[in-house]
């Protein structure tokens, strides 16, 4: 497999949209695609006031194929035993209303997608966790997947090793939260709460989270469970046990992550030359002025990394990071 | 949260010296005006429309609480023990909160960076943020737009008082950074000496613990 066959290495820009106004900011400040969510348990950003009804996707369609933006739909979110009937109208839904893809991590939903409409672009979720050849191959050659959203736990080189080994595109995480995790089988959430992004689509629900101004600490608990003290000068970061400060023997720290948000904007022409045909910046539950904010950043990144410029500076996205910290993850996993 | 120095703490003042009478029918249009152009938002809060939200904006003497009730949401001044009724509370600069209802700045960024703060039902607080932030609110054009021909000239005049307002904020910011500098810089310098000195006095413990004389903490607790 050659790196000329065609998407591989475009880094096309795929953004986030929570709402229909965060949609617009996205297709404004240059995506090459959005993807977004219903407004139900069918998607991992399953949070209140977030996400889409059929009406204002078919709006946002409108919005963003006017424009030139493709639109692609989450339901990546694995069906409830016996229940799965929500995601397969989902499915329908989004097929109906013309989206240019969607982006599926059941295998049982895979199946109902490929035979029900088989013109329907599909892509795999990172929810699936799919990330070696025989498995992205087995999902190309079952159910025709054209695009897989690689797990954040690749290398650079493992990246352009998997590419040149599979015959479909690959979607990289570029920009946002930092789930250190496997994906679709991590369950810290479901201990908790008895609610995961894997079936329920909330990691951390927010009806599980208070936070407490205690003095000068703020401390942040989800369930029973005290996930956090920042003191007046530490920046905060979200409630999720993955980025807990544990307590071991006397010492807090963090052991699994600490609150920081992924940057790959400086890796971005070795993932070009690695054959990434995607860029997925996280954060449908982000505001629209973060969504506008980051992708025209990684627009003006992405053109530069085309024209085989240098990368521009782009330290003003230091201030929207989760604990006002950066890291580029696993790309370079520099611990190894 | 410390109220950041700047002009509306200075303005808030004047106004906790104005009647809530005064107010509260200004506060009733604002919420009316609000409802009436942004349907979508309150039909989106459905789920929290018991909820009462304490929005504070902490360089103001007065605190809010909001209902987002479709039907008949209400935006009145809380007095000291209404407050006690909310079952969520946002907390801001005032213009942090301004910016967050109008979609200039992420609400997530600012609770990162401490500049918000909330308490209470989480679950409702990022739902009304969710909502707000789909709305594409302008507060001063949704509060003029039955302001007729004076609708234009006003809200010219209140975005450049904001715009003032800001501004002034970041100067006096300067300023007080400029006039705290020297009392932080010796701070500092007297915390590196105290951390010397004890430093110091561990090593000599040390010192004398392998020479065999009373354990460090026993030495240490005589010498206070």
């Amino acid at each position: 497999m050659s790196l000329a066959q065609e998407g591989k290495g475009d880094l096309e820009l795929i953004c986030p949209a929570g709402t229909p106004a965060a949609l617009r900011a996205a297709v404004d400040a240059g995506a090459e695609a959005v993807y977004l969510g219903f407004r139900d348990e069918t998607n991992a950003r399953n949070f209140p006031g977030l996400n889409f009804s059929p009406a204002e996707l078919e709006t946002g369609l409108a919005y963003a194929h006017g424009r030139g933006c493709k639109v692609f739909v989450a339901i990546n979110t694995f069906p409830r035993a016996g229940a799965p009937e929500a995601w397969r109208r989902a499915v329908d839904c989004a097929a109906e209303l013309g989206v240019d893809a969607v982006i599926l991590a059941d295998i049982g939903l895979l199946d109902y997608a490929a035979r029900h409409h088989p013109g329907l672009r599909l892509h795999l979720s990172v929810q699936a966790s799919a990330s070696n050849a025989e498995a992205i191959r087995f999902y190309h050659e079952a159910f025709g997947v054209k695009r897989v959203v690689l797990p954040r736990v690749l290398t650079v080189e493992d990246i352009a090793e998997l590419n040149a080994r599979i015959p479909v595109e690959t979607e990289v995480f570029a920009f946002g939260g930092m789930c250190p995790m496997a994906e679709g089988r991590c369950l810290l959430s479901s201990y908790v709460t008895g609610k995961s992004p894997n079936i329920t689509g909330v990691c951390s629900p927010a009806s599980h989270v208070r936070y407490l101004e205690r003095g000068t600490e703020m401390v942040s608990r989800l369930g029973e469970f005290t996930i956090n003290v920042f003191q007046r000068s530490d920046a905060a970061g979200y409630p999720t046990l993955c980025k807990g400060r544990f307590v071991v023997g006397d010492r807090a720290s963090y052991l699994f992550e600490a609150p920081t948000s992924l940057n790959v904007l400086p890796l971005l022409p070795e993932l070009m030359a690695a054959g990434v045909s995607a860029l997925k910046i996280e954060g449908r539950q982000r505001g629209r002025a973060y969504t506008a904010q980051v992708v025209a950043a990684f627009r003006a990144a992405v053109d530069a990394c085309r024209r085989g410029e240098a990368m521009p500076e782009m330290s003003a996205l230091d201030a929207i990071t989760e604990g006002q910290s950066e890291t580029s993850g696993a790309y370079r996993r520099a611990w190894r | 949260m410390v109220p950041p120095f700047s002009p509306i703490l200075l303005g808030g003042f004047l106004l906790s010296a104005l009647p809530s009478r005064l107010l509260q029918p200004l506060l009733r249009a604002i919420m009316g005006a609000v409802a009436r152009r942004h349907p979508a938002m309150l039909e989106r809060l459905g789920p929290y429309a018991d909820t009462v939200f304490l929005i504070d904006p902490i360089d103001l003497p007065i605190r809010f609480l909001l209902r987002v009730d479709a039907q008949q949401p209400k935006l009145t001044i809380a007095r000291g023990a209404d407050a006690a009724r909310a079952g969520a509370v946002v907390r801001g600069s005032l213009l942090a909160l301004i910016d967050l209802l109008e979609g200039r700045v992420d609400g997530d960024a600012l609770f990162f960076s401490r500049r918000l703060a909330i308490e209470g039902d989480t679950e409702a607080v990022v739902a009304l943020r969710n909502a707000v932030d789909g709305e594409e609110i302008d507060i001063i054009d949704d509060i003029l737009v039955h302001a007729g021909p004076l609708a234009r000239p006003a809200r010219s005049a209140v975005k450049r008082l904001i715009r003032l307002a800001r501004r002034a904020g970041h100067d006096m910011a300067l300023l007080q950074a400029a006039l705290l500098q020297p009392v932080i810089e010796r701070i500092e310098s007297q915390t590196a000496e105290t951390e010397r000195l004890r430093q110091a006095m561990a090593g000599a413990a040390q010192f004398r613990g392998r020479r065999g004389a009373a354990p460090a903490a026993t030495l240490l607790a005589g010498s206070e």
